[in-house]
């Protein structure tokens, strides 16, 4: 399966099998031992526990020892992987080369960020696994001791009700397989499908098979099992996606009801800090451009009849949703961020889905992939596009 | 809808095309009815979707963007990001259910006052069909 520039014909994936007796995590971080004790790369960004064993950190590890505090299956996720990574490495590349261990989601959105210019991957190995998701951080924090036992048990029946609400509808949980362009992480762990105490390291590109390589392993496995088993539960969390969405259309649609699922909002902004695709450094939303003299005020408030206070709440929800929705990975950051429990990643998710749909788009998908509005098309534009602009362009009657 | 409605339409014109083409609608004496709040715009790219919210959700019964014909952008490409833009605005209020006919992108030249009296007629008339914006009496918006 040899292949440059991180693409591979999904069909030929070969993987090698490792023991995964003491759990996925430690089957990743032995991996990594042994990769760092051969050179494979100088630096590892991995959630390790903090001191007070209630939370995980993302740390760039230099030291391997220090592994055995680092968990790649955190049971949550209090910073989205891929805003991590930016934050290393938004101003340029370094010589040292960085493995970076995170989830899908983490990955595509790092790939939005890197379309985006915000995280240079050039040196940048990404390890990935087939992930169960993460539990919300509410629940967590009422006893982390419970909760990491809770989710060892996830990762074992792969039973997803306890995870976020948008980990269990989440039908990107592993590698893209069967798409064209697809971008590949340099290596990915899969357990779908296997028997137990078994898994795969899956080599997705050149980088990743000469990591293989060093480490003394080689990927001459078939992976069918793990494939056949990822396809299955892709199709079932695609039809529980769209139920999903489709009830929540319900429940949020209309004029009606938005003003009513956002009316809980404070206004703190937290779900855009936390996004990993949000990333202007000077929101627009947080500018003096919405802060107005009294007088204006007075005068919204007197056109009104009553004016709500902080304004502009619904106004900064949908705002942010036509600034980011294209890119949104759906990954929950923001709900978990949300201190009303609002819906907000349910919501962004639903509307990412629908958007990206319309223009032929899959954030994170693919690397080569422009984003949809960095470019244009002339002649032959989107449908979608041309649907909107048609009435207005049959009554023209420009030359 | 109520009798006597007089719908208000926040426009944003670009400088080159719509803004001139309503200019010389004005000096060829071109009757279309006053319901449009014009604000000049460099180029229609330079409007961010959240301009056509904000003037949405804060009560304006319509919001009309114009631009110059693909094509014929004074800054050769402006013209086909808002047309991206305004399709992607107009998918999201599709997915939320709010009023896509309250949303229209229109190019109109510099040469097209006729046109511009038109698009001003026909979107004002459709404006008055469908009613006041239910926003602009919400408090929770």
């Amino acid at each position: 399966m040899a292949k440059t520039n991180n693409k591979t014909d999904a069909k030929s994936m070969k993987g090698t099998v490792i023991s995964t007796k003491e759990g996925l995590s430690k089957a990743i971080t032995d991996f990594l031992k042994q990769a760092f004790e051969k050179n494979c790369f100088d630096t590892i960004l991995i959630p390790v526990k903090v001191p007070a064993n209630d939370s995980y950190a993302w740390v760039l590890l230099k030291d391997p020892a220090l592994l055995d505090d680092a968990n790649p299956l955190a049971p949550i996720m209090p910073v989205q992987g891929g805003k991590a990574l930016s934050s290393i490495l938004k101003h340029g590349v370094t010589d040292s080369s960085i493995a970076a261990v995170i989830r899908p989601c983490e990955m595509k959105a790092a790939i939005e960020l890197y379309k985006l210019k915000q995280v240079k991957l050039d040196n940048i190995t990404l390890i990935t696994m087939d992930c169960p998701g993460v539990l919300p951080l509410k629940d967590w924090f009422k006893n982390p001791d419970e909760g990491e036992k809770k989710f060892k048990d996830i990762i074992k029946k792969w039973d997803d009700k306890d995870v976020r609400p948008l980990c269990q509808i989440c039908d990107k949980f592993s590698v893209p397989l069967n798409e064209e362009n697809a971008t590949y992480p340099d290596l990915h762990f899969g357990v779908l499908g296997c028997s137990d105490g078994t898994g795969f390291v899956i080599p997705g590109s050149s980088k990743g098979e000469e990591i293989l390589d060093t480490v003394g392993l080689t990927a001459t496995k078939e992976v069918d099992k793990w494939e056949s088993k990822v396809n299955e539960v892709t199709t079932q969390k695609r039809k529980k996606r769209s139920e999903a969405h489709k009830a929540l259309n319900k429940e949020v649609g209309g004029s009606k009801n938005l003003p009513v699922a956002f009316a809980l909002c404070i206004n703190c902004h937290n779900c855009m800090r936390v996004c990993p695709v949000c990333y202007c450094q000077h929101c627009y939303f947080d500018s003096e451009a919405l802060n107005k003299p009294p007088e204006v005020h007075l005068m919204r408030a007197a056109q009104k009849g009553s004016l709500l206070f902080k304004p502009d709440c619904l106004l900064f929800q949908v705002g942010r949703m036509s600034h980011m929705t294209l890119s949104c990975v759906s990954c929950g950051t923001c709900e978990d961020a949300c201190p009303m429990s609002i819906k907000v990643g349910q919501v962004f998710s639903m509307v990412a889905d629908q958007s990206q749909d319309a223009f032929n788009y899959q954030a994170g998908r693919s690397k080569d992939v422009p984003h949809p509005l960095r470019v244009f098309e002339d002649e032959q534009e989107l449908d979608q596009v041309v649907t909107m602009c048609k009435d207005i362009l049959e009554t023209g009657e420009h030359k | 809808m109520s009798e006597g409605f007089e719908p208000r339409i926040v426009g944003f014109f670009c400088k080159w095309c719509t803004y001139a083409g309503a200019d010389l609608a004005g000096t060829s004496r071109l009757q279309y009815p006053p319901n449009v709040l014009p604000i000049r715009v460099m180029c229609s790219s330079r409007v961010d979707p959240v301009f056509l919210l904000t003037a949405y959700l804060r009560g304006a019964d319509a919001v009309l963007i114009g631009g110059c014909h693909p094509g014929d952008c004074h800054y050769i490409e402006g013209n086909y990001y808002t047309r991206r833009r305004v399709a992607l605005l107009k998918n999201i209020f599709e997915t939320l259910k709010l009023d896509t006919e309250r949303l229209r992108l229109s190019w109109i030249s510099a040469s097209e006052g006729p046109r511009f009296a038109k698009v001003i007629t026909e979107y004002t008339e459709n404006t008055k069909k469908i009613g006041p914006n239910p926003a602009k009496n919400k408090i929770f918006i």
